[in-house]
């Protein structure tokens, strides 16, 4: 049997969960004394760990968190109808626009005035109703209408 | 995938990768079956890098929803757990500098540690003076832990307390495994050379 104890470092090196040197483990399983070390220190750790919390309070937690992101994160559906909506909206758009272009207002007083006036500079408008006038009545009858009335 | 709600094998890692792809999209059930898988974990490292009188619980149920909420940036090269752990960490730091306190643990023996059963005894059938004995250590140990400095502190908890192996610790923190080798060994030394005084 080997009586050389563990050092401190080989405990450590044993205690922190690495692969343990050559040789250790051997003389783990045969020393009481370094054993007892190494139990020691596991043992007020195990109690300081304590109890773990249990299944109840873990299952209310993790539905709570659930709950919340669920009222937080739009739905896999939510995002399918929003590009729907757009396409939609898309489409129509063409439409919208020419529905909603600004219509010019038309005065109707105002271009019969335009209307008139233009009419009254026209320079043909005197030989038009000239010959308005002969063509209903011709030239040679005007005197003997006259006449006669 | 047909159903997440049952697995008769444990989920490696392909399968979570699966699972969090599913509630990416919105899966009631992939996103409970992550969590499910590492609550357990969740709740000790809440419990041992919180400060005193923080509720566990909440700050649990917070750990989750911001795990939920970022699922898209989870890029998948370290490990769902390591990641989740790591949001944890940042949540306990966050509540311990809005509190501006450095000591981790309460000094003080809590009544669930009375009431504890010890299992971890090496005797089989512990006698009064090995359990006054036993809690005269953990009280030791508990002291010096929150004696430790910040990241051998986290460390020690991370791998005692939690249980977590050297490489999970790395991925909660962030670090490689030679620093968390460093840290824990510092930490073990002074905490066992601490419980070690304390023996008659």
């Amino acid at each position: 049997m080997n009586i050389r104890h563990l050092t401190d470092d080989e405990l450590d090196e044993l205690l922190l969960g690495a692969d343990a040197p050559a040789g250790v483990s051997e003389h783990l399983a045969s020393c009481v004394v370094c054993r007892r070390r190494r139990d020691t220190f596991l043992a007020a750790v195990g109690e300081a760990r304590g109890a773990d919390a249990d299944a109840a309070t873990r299952a209310r937690v993790r539905q709570r968190a659930l709950a919340a992101w669920g009222a937080a994160a739009p739905r896999h559906w939510v995002r399918w109808l929003g590009a729907a909506a757009a396409l939609v909206v898309l489409g129509l758009l063409p439409l919208l626009r020419s529905e909603l272009a600004p219509q010019p207002k038309i005065n109707a007083d105002r271009v019969l005035v335009e209307v008139d006036k233009i009419l009254a500079r026209d320079p043909l408008d005197e030989f038009a109703a000239r010959d308005v006038v002969e063509a209903v009545v011709p030239a040679g009858q005007e005197g003997a209408e006259r006449s006669t009335s | 995938m047909a159903s997440v709600a049952r697995r008769e094998r444990p989920l490696g890692r392909e399968d979570e990768r699966e699972l969090v792809d599913l509630a990416r999209q919105g899966d009631s059930a992939a996103a409970e079956a992550l969590l499910e898988r590492h609550e357990l974990l969740l709740f000790r490292t809440c419990r041992h890098l919180l400060p005193a009188g923080e509720d566990v619980e909440a700050a649990v149920q917070e750990t989750m929803l911001r795990a939920l909420k970022n699922l898209g940036r989870f890029s998948g090269e370290a490990s769902f757990g390591g990641w989740l752990m790591a949001i944890a960490v940042n949540y306990c730091r966050d509540r311990l500098r809005r509190h501006r306190l450095v000591p981790f643990l309460s000094l003080e023996v809590r009544d669930e540690d009375e009431a504890s059963p010890l299992a971890v005894l090496p005797s089989p059938e512990p006698n009064p003076e090995r359990v006054a004995m036993a809690r005269q250590a953990m009280r030791c140990l508990r002291r010096e832990v929150a004696r430790l400095p910040r990241r051998q502190h986290e460390v020690f908890a991370l791998r005692f307390f939690v249980g977590l192996e050297l490489g999970g610790i790395a991925d909660a923190l962030a670090v490689d495994v030679g620093t968390v080798k460093t840290h824990l060994h510092r930490a073990v030394k002074r905490v066992r050379r601490a419980v070690e005084e304390a023996r008659p």
